[in-house]
C-alpha cells in the first residue's frame, strides 16, 4: 500500500489525531509562555539580576538534556494520560521560553532603564513601557523554539498517552507500516512549519518598529 | 579614634559657618553633610554642597571619587546614609521619589534613549507622565528641538537613526521636555568626539543663557568644568575638595591635588576663562547679502579698500566669503569660498586662537549656535588680551 493510498483511506483518522495533536500543542504553548515569561521577569526585577544569571545558566545546559528523559521522569512521578503528557510538554519547552525571555530582558540596556528611572517611570511602566517592548523579539525567538519543540516532543509523548500524531508513528513502528509512520511524521512536521509562520508573523507585528529601522 | 571625630567636628562647624554666610542667597540645592557608604567603603563623605538657583555647578575628580553617587542622591536614586539634601528648601525624602525625579531633568553618558521611541514620544515622556495635554506636549516637543537646534523633521525619527552627536542632543531635550527647574547631567558628552563636542558645548552654553536652570553636571574634564561652570566643586575620595568659580579655582588652588588636575599650561587656561562673544567686534567688517553678484563685491570691495567679504543670507546665516588676493602681474582676483572656517560665540579664546592656527586665518567670523554671523574676532585682540 502506497502513502497516498493510506492517507486517502484513513483520512479522518489522521485529520482527528491532526487536531488532537494541536490542542495538545496549544495548551502547552500558552501554559509555558505565561509561566516562563512570568518566572523570567520575577527573575530580572531590578536588585536580583543574579538570579536571571543563574536561570541563564541552568537553562543553557537544560538544553542538552533529551526530551525523552524528561518525559520518562514525569511518567514515572506522574503516570500515564494526556496530562502528563502534557506536563512534560511544559515542562520541556519552559526551557528555551525562560532560557530567551530572560536573556532578552537582561540585554536591555542599562542605561535606557537607569534613564527611565531616573526620568520617574514607576516600576511597572518601566517593565511594561520599556523592558517588555525592547526584549519582545528575543522573547518570541523562545516562544518560537518552544513552539517547535512542543509539536516535535507531542510525538514522542504519545508513548505515555499524550495522542496526537505519535499514536501513527508509533503505530507504524510497531506494526511494520512505514506509510503510517510517514503520515504521522510528515503531518507533524506540516503542523511546525505552519505554526512558525504564524508567530513569525506575529513577531513582526508586535515589535516596535523602532527596533526594525535600518541604522 | 578620638582625633578623628574631634576632626570630623571641625569640618562640620566649617560647614555651617559657610552655609550661614550662604543663606541670604537661599540655594536651590542644598545638601548638608552628606555621607554615603557601599558596605565598608565611604563614597561621599559628610559632603555639604549648595547650587544657586539658575547656576550652573560642575562636579569634578579622578574616577571613583563619589560624583555620580553625589548626583543621584539628589533624584533618589541612591539613597543617603547621612545628611540631608534639600531641593528649594523641601528635603527630598519628603517628596515621593517617582514625583521628584518627573520634576528634576536628567542626562547620563549613555545617554539611554528608549530605542523603540520615536524622537518626539522620547521627549514626551515625562509630559506624558504629568499627562500634559497633547497640543501642549507637541507645542513643547518643537520647541525643545528647535533649542537644540534639530530641525522638527527628527520628530519621527528612530533613536537608530541618529548620529553620536544627536542622539546627545536629543537626550539633552528630553531632559528639558517637562520644562523642570534643575537638571542633573552625568558626563552627558562624554562619549563623543572632541569636535562635536566643541560645538554641543557651545549650544549648551547659549541655550543655559537662554533658559537658566539650576544644574550639576559631572564631568572627568577640567576644561570642559572651566569652560561650562558658573562654579565648580572638585571631589577627591568623597570628599569636597574646593568649591570656587573659575576664576578663583585657576587663581587660587585650594591645595595641590586642585593644582595637577588644573595641569601645565594654566597661563593658555586663563584664555579659557574668556568668551569669544567678548571679543567680536563689527567695526571694519564688510558684509554682503548672498545675492550681491561676484563683480558687484569686487567693485564695492576696492572702493572700501577692503579684501574680505562675509555673505550673509536673509537670516543673516553665514554661508560665505568673498576674498581679494593680488596675482602675480598686480591684477586683483576675487576668490570665493562656501565653506568658511568660522568660530562660535561661546568657544573660549583658547580655542578660537587654536582655529585660527590650524587654518592659518588672523580673522574669524564668529557666529551663535543657528550659524548666525555675529562678527568678527582678530588674532590682535586675542594678543592683547594675553599680554594683560
Ligand atoms: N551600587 C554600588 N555598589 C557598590 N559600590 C558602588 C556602587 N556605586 C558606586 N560604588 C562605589 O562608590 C565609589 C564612587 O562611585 P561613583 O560612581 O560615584 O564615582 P564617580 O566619581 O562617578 O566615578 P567615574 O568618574 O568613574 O564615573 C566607587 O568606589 C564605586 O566603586
Ligand atoms: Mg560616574
Amino acid at each position: 500500500m502506497n502513502l497516498f493510498q493510506y492517507v486517502s483511506e484513513n483520512f479522518n483518522n489522521i485529520l482527528g489525531l491532526f487536531v488532537e495533536h494541536f490542542f495538545l500543542f496549544l495548551v502547552s504553548l500558552i501554559v509555558t509562555t505565561i509561566i516562563g515569561v512570568t518566572l523570567s521577569i520575577i527573575a530580572t526585577d531590578e536588585g536580583r539580576e543574579k538570579v536571571g544569571q543563574v536561570i541563564l545558566s541552568i537553562t543553557g545546559a537544560a538544553q542538552a538534556v533529551p526530551s525523552i528523559a524528561v518525559i520518562a521522569l514525569v511518567f514515572i512521578y506522574v503516570g500515564i494520560g494526556k496530562f502528563p503528557a502534557i506536563i512534560s510538554l511544559i515542562i520541556y519547552s519552559l526551557v528555551p521560553v525562560m532560557f530567551n525571555a530572560t536573556s532578552g530582558i537582561l540585554s536591555v540596556p542599562k542605561g535606557v532603564i537607569e534613564a527611565g528611572k531616573g526620568m520617574g517611570l514607576t516600576k511597572k511602566q518601566i517593565l511594561w513601557k520599556l523592558k517588555i517592548p525592547i526584549a519582545i523579539p528575543v522573547i518570541m525567538g523562545g516562544i518560537r523554539s518552544a513552539a517547535t519543540i512542543i509539536i516535535g516532543t507531542a510525538v514522542i509523548a504519545s508513548v505515555i498517552g499524550g495522542g496526537g500524531l505519535g499514536d501513527l508513528v508509533f503505530t507504524g513502528l510497531k506494526l511494520n507500516r512505514p506509510e503510517a509512520l510517514i503520515a504521522g511524521a510528515a503531518s507533524s512536521a506540516i503542523l511546525a512549519i505552519i505554526i512558525d509562520r504564524i508567530l513569525a508573523y506575529v513577531e513582526k507585528i508586535i515589535t516596535p518598529k523602532g527596533l526594525k529601522v535600518e541604522q | 579614634m578620638s582625633s578623628d571625630t574631634s576632626k570630623t567636628e571641625n569640618t562640620k562647624a566649617k560647614n555651617t559657618e559657610e552655609q550661614n554666610k550662604e543663606k541670604a542667597k537661599e540655594n536651590t540645592i542644598e545638601l548638608k553633610n552628606v555621607t554615603k557608604r557601599f558596605g565598608k567603603d565611604v563614597a561621599v563623605d559628610n559632603l555639604s554642597l549648595g547650587v544657586e538657583k539658575g547656576t550652573l555647578t560642575m562636579l569634578i575628580g579622578p574616577s571613583g571619587c563619589g560624583k555620580t553617587t553625589t548626583m543621584k542622591m539628589i533624584n533618589r536614586l541612591v539613597q543617603l546614609d547621612e545628611g540631608e539634601i534639600k531641593l528649594n528648601g523641601t528635603s527630598v525624602y519628603d517628596i515621593d521619589p517617582v514625583q521628584l525625579r518627573r520634576t528634576i531633568g536628567y542626562v547620563i553618558q549613555e545617554i539611554g534613549l528608549f530605542p523603540h521611541f520615536t524622537v518626539f514620544d522620547n521627549i514626551a515622556t515625562v509630559p506624558r507622565l504629568l499627562k500634559w495635554d497633547e497640543n501642549k506636549i507637541k507645542k513643547r516637543v518643537e520647541e525643545v528641538l528647535d533649542m537644540v537646534t534639530l530641525d522638527s523633521s527628527y520628530a519621527y525619527r528612530y533613536p537608530l537613526q541618529l548620529s553620536g552627536g544627536e542622539k546627545q542632543r536629543v537626550g539633552l531635550a528630553r531632559a528639558l521636555g517637562a520644562d523642570p527647574e534643575v537638571l542633573l547631567m552625568d558626563e552627558p558628552f562624554g562619549a563623543i568626539d572632541p569636535i562635536n563636542r566643541l560645538k554641543l558645548h557651545d549650544s549648551f552654553l547659549e541655550i543655559q543663557d537662554e533658559i537658566k536652570k539650576t544644574i550639576v553636571f559631572v564631568t572627568h574634564d577640567i576644561n570642559e568644568a572651566i569652560k561650562l561652570g558658573d562654579k565648580i566643586a572638585i571631589i577627591k575620595d568623597g570628599k569636597l575638595v574646593q568649591h570656587a568659580d573659575s576664576t578663583e579655582i585657576l587663581y587660587n588652588p585650594a591645595n595641590q591635588f586642585v593644582e595637577s588636575l588644573l595641569g601645565q599650561d594654566r597661563s593658555l587656561k586663563a584664555l579659557t576663562l574668556k568668551r569669544t562673544k567678548d571679543f567680536t567686534s563689527k567695526e571694519n567688517v564688510f558684509t554682503v547679502d548672498k545675492d550681491t553678484s561676484q563683480d558687484n563685491v569686487l567693485k564695492q570691495l576696492q572702493k572700501k579698500n577692503e579684501v574680505i567679504a562675509f555673505v550673509l543670507d536673509k537670516n543673516e546665516k553665514l554661508v560665505g566669503r568673498y576674498w581679494l588676493e593680488t596675482g602675480k602681474k598686480g591684477k586683483v582676483e576675487i576668490n570665493y569660498d562656501k565653506n568658511p572656517i568660522m568660530t562660535e560665540q561661546n568657544n573660549t579664546l583658547n580655542e578660537s586662537l587654536s582655529n585660527m592656527f590650524s587654518s592659518g586665518e588672523q580673522i574669524l567670523p564668529v557666529v551663535n549656535r543657528r550659524g548666525k554671523f555675529l562678527g568678527v574676532i582678530r588674532l590682535s585682540y586675542i594678543f592683547d588680551e594675553f599680554n594683560k
